[in-house]
């Protein structure tokens, strides 16, 4: 077939667009000034010459040099003496353990004879080359637990806010926008300053790290789960509708299946987020390994904080591969 | 026993030209009725707009003399163009769907007997096997997705079906042999049928009554053998041949 006059095709870049674009840099350059995006391109730049020799100093590449340099070697082992161990028995020591004399030359001022007199003190020490590591381990545990527990209370609380809060299933209107403002506010209160308050109410522990990341990730799976429900292809769930099937049978036979896929994405991705709060939460009393991060910084010893971090970085990664997994085995 | 009134209904594209135009039809309880036209009458819109999937911009479409409600929808069966399954559900899960069954059952998939039966008698005589039902319906063919929605539209005995081209996709012989499945079914049910087709010969074989509709008014309204009939326009005629 013939075409006399070239069709005309549709642009890519038509005037709104170039306005949009044009105003989305506007924005990002008032917005870079405000956070100081110039100083820190400087002060990178700067790290990135001294690394390679190029300058001679900056700041930057310093303060964390000396930082991370503090961080190796990593503590793997546990020393405790063993004196302050209750009912210790020498003849049943953990595996791998050994016990380890240190001598200790004290002088002390005889109190009879006003004289300066040496004395040897020998101290025990139960020495568990892995023990560290194994504690590291078990507080780890403790994380993953916790964001366990934080996840479920998640899909619990917002499986049934999704579905008040999808457009083409909720019962009414105004539960879809009572539904989407909760989300909205379990959302606007960080997992941090839940746990703050969730620290005095419930007291130190997992407790509050559990409710704080379960009612922050809630607000999350609310909306995501609402808004797969809503992109869901509607054609079935109308077929079913003009047949006259009810609202919780459309949402079973025609939209769950189609969702669930994004429903696990996004509930691995929130275990897998809960699990990283749950390093930082611990920080203010609220259980896991973040509680025993803060007590070896605050005490200086950045080897004990390297090995957590290590530890923290092999969970998340085996998470990773894991939900890559799940994911795969559900497409 | 379910009767289908529509009286004056147009309905008008997104661009305001006409898909329907002051369409008034009367199709009496257990008559099957097939709806013929070129690509662009109108038929899927008065299907659409039959089954409520499309707001009317004039007129009205009752049942029984009522404006249908949630009781009446479900003595409704419709099966759609694009047959509308939910492609992730298995094909027991699609047809499931619409069965009158408590909702623990149809989430934990313990579906009774009655329903399992039916289901499996519907699938045979569409020409499906007992291993498609645990099939994803998104893994079936276009025309083994054509009969798992005519399926869905049958299970719940309902008194009213709208079919939209209901045998597109479908070869020759399987599509006489779905028809006249259709056809046995409907009479059995004493069920009233709109069903738009792109097959002459086939709506002459298994209709009651042909509707013709062109540019989205009716130009024809009759029974297959007055298409034969000399007072037939012969346009009418050629597009029925």
């Amino acid at each position: 077939m013939n075409v006399a006059v070239p069709w005309r095709f549709p642009a890519m870049l038509d005037a709104r667009t170039l306005v949009a674009l044009f105003g989305a840099l506007l924005l990002l350059w008032y917005t870079g000034q405000r956070v100081e995006i110039g100083r820190m391109l400087t002060l990178s730049g700067e790290a990135v010459l001294a690394e390679a020799g190029l300058a001679d100093r900056s700041q930057v590449a310093d303060g964390l040099g000396t930082t991370l340099g503090q961080l190796v070697p990593v503590q793997l082992s546990s020393r405790r003496e063993v004196s302050r161990i209750a009912g210790f028995d020498p003849a049943r020591l953990p595996p791998f353990a050994h016990i380890e004399t240190v001598e200790t030359r004290v002088s002390e001022l005889d109190p009879e004879t006003l004289r300066r007199k040496d004395r040897i003190v020998r101290t025990a020490w139960l020495v568990e080359p892995f023990g560290y590591l194994f504690h590291v381990a078990a507080k780890m545990l403790e994380t993953l637990e916790i964001a366990l527990w934080g996840t479920v209370i998640a899909v619990l609380i917002g499986l049934p806010l999704a579905l008040c809060g999808a457009r083409n299933i909720t019962p009414h209107p105004a539960l879809r926008a009572g539904s989407r403002a909760t989300s909205a506010f379990l959302r606007a209160v960080p997992e941090l300053i839940a746990a703050l308050f969730l620290v005095i109410a419930y007291g130190f522990g997992p407790i509050a790290g559990v409710l704080a990341l379960g009612l922050h990730s809630a607000g999350f799976l609310g909306k995501f789960y609402a808004d797969d429900v809503e992109d869901a292809d509607a054609r079935p769930q109308h077929a079913l509708a003009a047949m006259g099937v009810g609202r919780l049978t459309i949402w079973r036979a025609a939209i769950l299946p189609q969702v669930l896929p994004q429903h696990i994405a996004c509930t691995l991705y929130t275990f897998d987020r809960n699990v990283r709060m749950g390093a930082v939460i611990g920080l203010v009393g609220a259980g896991g390994i973040g509680q025993e991060l803060k007590g070896r910084f605050d005490m200086y010893e950045y080897g004990h904080v390297g090995t957590i971090l290590i530890a923290i970085f092999l969970v998340i990664l085996t998470l990773d591969l894991a939900a890559s997994r799940a994911r795969r085995a559900w497409r | 026993m379910i009767d289908i009134g529509i009286a004056g209904l147009s309905v008008r594209h997104a661009g305001g030209d006409a898909a329907l135009a002051d369409v008034t039809l009367y199709i009496p309880a257990g008559q099957f009725c097939a709806v013929l036209g070129a690509s662009g009458a109108g038929k899927s819109t008065l299907l659409r707009a039959v089954a409520g999937l499309v707001d009317a911009d004039e007129g009205r479409i009752l049942y029984d003399g009522r404006a249908p409600d949630r009781t009446l929808c479900r003595r409704i069966g419709l099966i759609p163009q694009d047959f509308a399954l939910c492609g992730r559900a298995s094909v027991a899960q699609n047809v499931m769907a619409v069965a009158d069954i408590a909702p623990w059952r149809s989430f934990t998939g313990l579906y009774p007997l009655p329903e399992r039966e039916r289901v499996a008698r519907l699938l045979a005589g569409l020409g499906l096997d007992e291993i498609h039902l645990a099939r994803r319906a998104d893994s079936l063919s276009g025309g083994q997705q054509q009969r798992v929605a005519i399926a869905r539209a049958l299970l719940h005995r309902p008194a009213v079906i709208l079919a939209d081209e209901p045998v597109a996709s479908l070869d020759p012989a399987t599509g006489e042999a779905t028809l006249a499945l259709l056809r046995n079914e409907t009479l059995s049910l004493g069920a009233s049928v709109l069903c738009s087709l792109h097959q002459p010969a086939l709506a002459r074989r298994f209709a009651d009554r042909i509707i013709m509709l062109d540019a989205g008014r009716v130009v024809f309204d009759g029974t297959p053998a007055m298409l034969d009939s000399p007072v037939a326009p012969s346009r009418i005629q050629a597009v029925a041949r």
